[in-house]
C-alpha cells in the first residue's frame, strides 16, 4: 500500500451547465502539504470543496469520478458525511468563527460528536488552541466572545476549531486572503508545524507561500490539473510551458 | 490509528434523527400553510353568496348601502376608504420624508440615535388608543377650528390626520432605510464639486433613494388603509359619498369601519353576511395590490444598488434629461397647487372668491421660487435645513401631545386599586382589573399557539424548503396574510370560530384569532433572521461534520434567535394592543369576576377602552387610565425588542 491517503481519480465538476472540473487527478500524501495554485477560477477552490464534500450544499452541482479516502469512494452512496467532515477538516477564506466565547467555539465540534465529560472538552480546548499557536493569547479570556479577536487571531481558532475533533486531513481554502502579512506568516508557520500530525492541503494564489511551505504541488488551469509534482521542481523544472509562465508571472 | 475503518463512514443513526427532524418540521409547517390557505379560502367561499345574489358589477358601482332596505352598493364605503387615505398619505408624506432626511442627513449622530426610536414609538401606540386620542382631543379640536363647517367634529379631515399620524412611522423609518442605503460615494462625489450638503441631499440622495421613498409611501398607504378602530373613532361613519367629493368636511365610512360596525349584528348566512365577507375581500385585494408594488419597487432598489454600474448609467441619463422637463414640472406642480388650493377654500367660500385666493398662492409661489434662485446656496441650505427641523420638531411636538395629554390626565386615575379592582357603574369608577388580566391571557395564549408553528414554520421555509414553486405559492399566501387588516382576521375568527366551530365567545377563539394574525409576521421574521446569518457559519459547521439539524439548532437558531425574539415581541405587542379580532370573538364589556374556563369569555383592554370612550358618557378619568395602562403595557414590550435588538447589533457584526 502506498502513502497516499487520498487519491482522486478523473474527476468531473459541473455547476448547472457550467462545467468546472476536466477529469482531474491528484495523489495527496499523509502527513506532507500539498498546496494547489492556479488563476482566480481555474477550479482550485471547487477541487478542495469537493474532497469533504461542501459541494453537496450547491444546487445542480454534478459530480462524476471517484476521490479515494483509505480506499474508499467518498462518493459512495452509503458514505455517511457528516463523519467524512470530522475526518477532513476545513480552514476558510474569511475567518468565520461562531458569535459564541472562544471556549465554545472550540467544543461545539466535541459535543456534536459525543463528548460532554467537562474534563475532556477543557483538554480538547487547551490542545487545539496550543496546537493553533493561539492558547498563549487567549487562555485568560475563554468565556469572551470570538468576535473580538483580530483578524489573524480569529484564523487561528477556526483552525483551532478544526482541529478539536482531530480530524486527519485539513482543507486550507486561501486561508490567509484576508489577513495581513504578520498574521499570514503566523498561519504559514503553522501550517507547516501542523504537516507533523495532520495531511494538509492549501488553496492558495499566492505562489511564494506555495513555495514556501508546501511539499506537492498542482498547478491548475480551467479546471485541468495542468502539472502536478513535487514542490522544488514545479517551481525550478516545469515540465509545461503553462506552468512556467504562470510561475514567472507572465499571466494570471 | 484507523481501527474502525471499515465500518468509520457508513451511515449512522445520527442521519436517520436528521431526516426524521425534516419531517417533523415539515409537518408543522404544512399544519400552518393549511391554516393559512384555509382562512384565505373560507372568506372566499362565504362571499360567493353575495356575488350570485347581488352581482359584483352592482356590488362595486352601487351607491347606496343600506342593508336594512336590502342595498349593498359598497361605492361610498370602497371611496371612503380610498378618500381617507388619500388625505393621510397628502398630509403624511411631506412631513415623513422631511423628517426621515432630516434624521438620516441632517441630524447629529447623537440625535439620530434618539430620533430613530422616537418615531418608532408611534408605531407602537395601540390603534385603539390613536382612535381614542382622536375622539377625545383631535375631534373638539377641529369642531372648534372650523367651527361652521363642523357641526360633530367627526369627519373625513379627521380621520385623514389621524391616519396620517399613524402612517408617519412607516414612512419615516423606510424612506430613512432608502436614504442610507444611497452609498456614501454619491454624497462625496457631489460635495467634492461643490455642492452644498443640502443641495447634495436633494439633487442627487433623495432622487438616488426615490424608489424606496416611493416604496415608504405604498407602505403607508398599505397600513392606512386596514386601519379600523381609529378611522371608525373619528370619521363619522355615514355611508355617503361626500359631497362635492373633495368635502373634507363630511362624514364618511371606511370598509373596514363597516366590517367592525356590522359584523356583530348580522345573521349567518344571510345577503348580509356575505356582502360583508365580500367587502373583507375586496379590502384583501386592494392591500394585497399596493404591497405588490411595494414589493416590486423595493426589489428593484436592491438591484439597482447591487449592480452599482448600471445603476450610475441609468441615474445619470435620468439626469441629464430632467433638466428638460423641469419646466414642464414646475408649471405642472403649480396647476396642481392652484387647483387643490382652489376646492379646499371653496369649502369655505363662493367660487370667485376662491379662484382668486388660489391665484395669489400660485402666483406667490412662483414668486417665491423665482427668488429663492437668486439666494446664495449656504443660506438656501440655512433656510431648508431648518425648515427640516420645524417639520421634524412638529413630529415630536404631536407624538409628545398624544403621550404628554394620556400620561397626564391618565394618571391621576392610576392606582394600585385602579388595577386590583372591578369595574363599577359600567366602568364609570372602579378598576380594570378583569381587563388587564384578560389582556395578559390573550397575550400568553397567543404566544402558546403562535410562536411553536411560526417559529418551525419559518425554520423549514428558510433552511430546508428551498425554492420551488410550491414554497414561493407558500410564501406570497404568507405575505397576503401578512398585510390583511387586522378587522378582517376578526371577521374570520367569528364566523369560523365563534360559529361554525362553536367555541362561542371565548378566550380560546380571541387567542386563535390573534394566533393566526401574527403567525405571518413571526414566520416572516423567523425566516429573515435565519437568512441574515451568514453562510460561513453554517459552513463552518457542517465542515466539522455536524448534521443538518445540529448546524440549525446550535449554530443558525442562536445566532437568529435576538432577531426571532424581537420579531415575536413586536408581533405579541401588536397583538396586546388589537381591537378589531377580539371584539367579535372574546372580549365582553363587563365582568365581576375572573372566568376560569378557556372556553369563556374575557375583558381586554383595547376594547374595554373602545367601549368605555363610544358607549360610557362621563367615564373620561377611567378613559385616560385604561388608555395609559394599554400604552405603558404595549410600549414597554416595545422597548423590550428594541433593548434585545440594539444589545444584539453592538455584540455582533457579521
Amino acid at each position: 500500500m502506498n502513502d497516499n491517503i487520498i487519491e482522486i481519480n478523473t474527476l468531473n465538476l459541473w455547476y448547472g451547465e457550467n462545467r468546472a472540473l476536466t477529469d482531474v487527478s491528484l495523489p495527496v500524501r499523509k502527513n506532507k502539504i500539498t498546496a494547489l495554485i492556479g488563476p482566480s477560477g481555474c477550479g482550485k477552490s471547487t477541487l478542495l470543496r469537493s474532497i469533504n464534500r461542501m459541494n453537496d450544499l450547491i444546487l445542480k452541482c454534478k459530480i462524476e469520478g471517484q476521490i479515494m479516502y483509505h480506499g474508499q469512494n467518498i462518493y459512495d452512496p452509503s458514505i455517511d458525511v457528516n463523519s467524512l467532515r470530522k475526518r477532513i477538516g476545513m480552514i476558510f477564506q474569511k475567518p468565520n468563527p461562531f458569535p459564541m466565547s472562544i471556549r465554545d467555539n472550540i467544543t461545539y465540534g466535541p459535543k456534536i460528536h459525543g463528548i460532554t465529560d467537562e474534563k475532556e472538552l477543557d483538554e480538547i480546548v487547551e490542545r487545539s488552541l496550543m496546537q493553533a499557536a493561539l492558547w498563549n493569547e487567549v487562555s485568560d479570556r475563554l468565556n469572551q466572545s470570538a468576535l473580538a479577536l483580530s483578524g489573524g487571531q480569529q484564523q487561528r481558532l477556526c483552525i483551532a476549531r478544526a482541529l478539536s475533533v482531530s480530524p486527519e486531513v485539513i482543507l486550507m481554502d486561501e486561508p490567509t486572503s484576508a489577513l495581513d502579512p504578520l498574521a499570514t506568516s503566523k498561519i504559514e508557520d503553522l501550517a507547516c508545524e501542523l504537516e507533523k500530525e495532520y495531511t494538509v492541503i492549501i488553496v492558495t494564489h499566492n505562489m511564494q507561500q506555495a513555495s514556501r511551505i508546501s511539499d506537492y504541488t498542482g498547478f491548475m488551469y480551467i479546471g485541468k490539473m495542468i502539472e502536478f509534482g513535487d514542490t522544488e521542481s514545479i517551481f525550478n523544472r516545469p515540465t509545461e510551458n503553462l506552468t512556467e509562465r504562470y510561475i514567472t508571472g507572465r499571466f494570471g | 490509528m484507523f481501527t474502525d475503518q471499515n465500518g468509520f463512514m457508513k451511515k449512522s443513526k445520527k442521519i436517520n434523527d436528521d431526516a426524521i427532524m425534516r419531517y417533523v418540521l415539515m409537518g408543522v409547517a404544512s399544519v400552518t400553510v393549511l391554516i393559512m390557505v384555509f382562512i384565505i379560502l373560507f372568506i372566499m367561499s362565504n362571499s360567493i353568496d353575495a356575488v350570485k345574489n347581488i352581482g359584483i358589477l352592482e356590488f362595486l358601482t352601487g351607491d347606496t348601502w343600506k342593508p336594512s332596505a336590502d342595498k349593498y352598493g359598497a361605492l361610498p364605503l370602497i371611496s371612503g376608504t380610498i378618500l381617507v387615505t388619500v388625505g393621510a398619505i397628502l398630509f403624511a408624506l411631506p412631513i415623513g420624508l422631511a423628517s426621515a432626511v432630516f434624521i438620516s442627513e441632517v441630524a447629529p449622530q447623537k440625535a439620530k440615535n434618539i430620533l430613530k426610536p422616537v418615531s418608532e414609538i408611534f408605531a407602537g401606540i395601540p390603534s385603539v388608543v390613536y382612535g381614542f386620542f382622536g375622539l377625545i382631543v383631535l375631534v373638539p379640536f377641529l369642531r372648534e377650528l372650523f367651527p361652521d363647517h363642523l357641526l360633530y367634529g367627526s369627519s373625513w379631515l379627521a380621520g385623514s390626520i389621524l391616519l396620517g399620524i399613524m402612517a408617519l412611522p412607516t414612512i419615516i423609518s423606510v424612506s430613512e432605510d432608502a436614504l442610507r442605503s444611497v452609498p456614501d460615494s454619491f454624497r462625496e462625489a457631489s460635495v467634492a464639486i461643490g455642492a452644498t450638503h443640502w443641495e447634495t441631499t436633494r439633487k442627487i440622495v433623495v432622487p438616488a433613494a426615490i424608489s424606496g421613498i416611493s416604496a415608504a409611501a405604498i407602505l403607508g398607504i398599505g397600513r392606512a388603509i386596514g386601519e379600523t378602530m381609529a378611522v371608525m373613532m373619528v370619521t363619522g361613519n355615514s355611508p355617503l359619498i361626500p359631497e362635492p367629493l373633495w368635502n373634507i368636511f363630511d362624514m364618511v365610512r371606511t370598509m373596514t369601519a363597516t366590517l367592525a360596525l356590522e359584523m356583530p349584528e348580522v345573521v349567518t348566512g344571510s345577503t348580509h353576511y356575505s356582502a360583508l365577507f365580500l367587502l373583507a375581500l375586496i379590502l384583501m385585494v386592494m392591500v394585497l395590490i399596493i404591497n405588490y408594488f411595494a414589493k416590486v419597487i423595493v426589489k428593484r432598489t436592491k438591484r439597482k444598488f447591487g449592480e452599482s454600474t448600471s445603476f450610475n448609467e441609468g441615474f445619470i441619463s435620468k439626469h441629464i434629461s430632467a433638466g428638460r422637463i423641469s419646466s414642464i414640472k414646475r408649471s405642472a406642480w403649480l396647476t396642481l397647487l392652484f387647483i387643490l388650493s382652489m376646492m379646499i377654500v371653496s369649502l369655505f367660500t363662493n367660487l370667485i372668491l376662491s379662484v382668486i385666493v388660489s391665484s395669489i398662492l400660485t402666483i406667490l409661489t412662483l414668486i417665491i421660487g423665482k427668488f429663492s434662485i437668486k439666494v446664495r446656496p449656504a443660506d438656501r441650505q440655512k433656510i431648508a435645513h431648518a425648515a427640516l427641523f420645524a417639520i421634524m420638531a412638529f413630529v415630536c411636538v404631536v407624538l409628545f401631545i398624544i403621550i404628554g395629554d394620556i400620561v397626564v390626565k391618565g394618571l391621576p386615575a392610576l392606582s394600585l386599586d385602579f388595577i386590583t379592582d372591578y369595574p363599577s357603574n359600567e366602568g364609570r369608577s372602579g378598576g380594570i382589573y378583569p381587563a388587564v388580566i384578560g389582556t395578559i391571557k390573550l397575550i400568553v395564549g397567543t404566544l402558546i399557539i403562535a410562536l411553536p408553528l411560526g417559529v418551525i414554520s419559518g425554520i423549514y421555509l428558510s433552511e430546508y424548503a428551498g425554492d420551488t414553486r410550491l414554497t414561493r405559492i407558500i410564501r406570497n399566501a404568507i405575505d397576503t396574510l401578512n398585510g390583511t387588516p387586522s378587522v378582517v382576521f376578526g371577521l374570520f375568527g367569528m364566523a369560523a370560530l365563534v360559529i361554525f366551530l362553536g367555541l362561542g365567545h371565548s378566550l380560546i377563539a380571541g387567542c386563535i384569532t390573534l394566533a393566526v394574525m401574527v403567525l405571518p409576521v413571526i414566520i416572516r421574521t423567523t425566516e429573515e433572521s435565519i437568512s441574515a446569518v451568514p453562510k460561513d457559519l453554517r459552513e463552518a459547521s457542517l465542515a466539522m461534520g455536524a448534521t443538518k439539524w445540529e448546524t440549525t439548532m446550535k449554530v443558525v437558531l442562536p445566532a437568529a434567535l435576538s432577531g426571532i425574539l424581537t420579531g415575536v415581541i413586536l408581533s405579541l405587542g401588536r397583538a396586546a394592543g388589537e381591537t378589531a379580532p377580539i371584539m367579535f370573538t372574546a372580549t365582553v364589556v363587563f365582568q365581576s369576576s375572573i372566568p376560569s374556563s378557556i372556553f369563556d369569555p374575557v375583558m381586554a383592554l383595547p376594547y374595554h377602552l373602545y367601549y368605555l370612550a363610544a358607549e360610557v358618557p362621563g367615564s373620561t378619568t377611567n378613559q385616560y387610565g385604561t388608555a395609559l395602562v394599554l400604552l405603558i403595557m404595549v410600549l414597554s414590550m416595545f422597548m423590550l425588542a428594541s433593548v434585545i435588538r440594539h444589545h444584539n447589533n453592538k455584540n455582533i457584526k457579521w
